[in-house]
């Protein structure tokens, strides 16, 4: 039982560290809970058997890492849009591509 | 003289309603994507729906443009730069030419249609990357052949924004042909009725549209794709939540700019 939870434990504070390190980092919450809630049963069975807690730190270091990272990008990460410059260009190009298309037409209905 | 009255009247109501009401050359729209999962918003990217003036030497158009550009974050991952844009009639917003050019992770397309309504046909390049090709492109021209009233997507959400909607009773529907891929697609709307939200640019009281495609499953689930368009003369669509074969969407207003109205 303790076993399961200290793996179960582990997967999610894994995972929860992966996800905050990507751009998707607020989904990261979900899995570092559920990686805090493991942990704190396990440390709970590991208190009762009188066994090693070494695992259950793990569980606890990396999902602390994981929500202080995700605290931090919520906080300073500004969502804003990148380089448009070739869009831009493209935009333009389509407009002149367009015009000279439409020349060629007639356009009455 | 009654027959003539009758005529004048009914070219005069014709003309009213081909009327372009809710939008001018100008304006500017820009709305924010983002996936919902379960609750948490991760911002994706930028939509912008831009409308302005393109002289010809014969003639002046109202050019509606759609640009989506994804948020740094995600550029080194899936960068995302489409333009889709349609230049119409500014009266009666009938599409001539409709330009889809795409740029999604490095897939890149360009579709071009150009729209002869006199024989209801419509002449389409579509353009891919291709190594097979001296020119690097693949290009293929077809002809479609389409039913009268088809318009391209670009156009049919401008459209809407110019529905008579406040004449419409809660749950009246109506379709529309819209030209996708080469191939027409039915797209239904029905009016759910209307609702207050709170909006970047206010709170508005909004109709409540449900969307589906018809014969196309893109859009998943039913009434969970649904638009919010302002119960004003603008129309301005605020929001919009959708929900795909990966997740939910939703879109949000940011700004509104050189509204009509």
């Amino acid at each position: 039982m303790r076993k399961l939870f200290i793996t179960l434990g582990i997967i999610a504070a894994i995972i929860a560290v992966i996800l905050s390190a990507l751009p998707l980092f607020n989904v990261a919450i979900i899995p570092a809970i559920a990686a805090l809630v493991f942990g704190f049963i396990a440390f709970y069975l590991s208190k009762k058997e009188n066994e090693s807690k070494k695992a259950v730190q793990l569980i606890f270091l990396l999902s602390i890492i994981s929500l202080g990272l995700t605290t931090y990008k919520s906080i300073f990460n500004k969502t804003e849009v990148g380089d448009t410059k070739a869009l831009e260009l493209r935009v333009q190009e389509a407009e002149d591509n367009a015009i000279e298309e439409l020349e060629g037409l007639d356009l009455s209905e | 003289m009654k027959r003539i009255f009758v005529l004048l009247l009914l070219t005069i109501s014709a003309t009213s309603l081909a009327q372009n009401n809710a939008f001018q050359a100008g304006e500017k729209l820009s709305f924010t994507a983002s996936y919902n999962m379960s609750g948490l918003l991760t911002d994706l990217a930028e939509v912008r729906m831009e409308t302005s003036e393109i002289k010809t030497s014969k003639s002046t158009l109202l050019r509606l443009k759609c640009t989506a550009t994804t948020y740094s974050k995600w550029d080194n991952f899936f960068k995302i730069r489409d333009i889709y844009e349609s230049y119409v009639n500014p009266k009666t917003l009938t599409p001539y030419l409709y330009q889809r050019d795409i740029d999604e992770g490095g897939h890149y397309k360009f579709v071009k249609y150009t729209f002869n309504h006199k024989t209801n046909t419509v002449k389409s390049l579509r353009r891919q990357k291709s190594k097979n090709f001296e020119s690097g492109f693949w290009d293929r021209n077809d002809v479609v052949n389409i039913n009268y009233g088809t318009k391209d997507l670009v156009t049919t959400i401008y459209h809407i924004r110019n529905l008579d909607i406040h004449k419409a009773p809660v749950g009246a529907s109506d379709s529309f042909t819209v030209l996708f891929d080469n191939k027409e697609r039915k797209v239904s709307f029905t009016l759910l009725g209307k609702e207050t939200i709170s909006t970047n640019i206010g709170s508005k009281e909004c109709y409540k549209l449900a969307i589906s495609i018809n014969g196309s499953d893109i859009l998943k689930g039913n009434n969970d794709n649904i638009l919010w368009l302002t119960a004003d003369a603008n129309k301005i669509p605020v929001y919009a939540k959708f929900r795909v074969a990966v997740g939910n969407g939703e879109l949000k207003i940011k700004s509104a700019t050189g509204l009509k109205n």
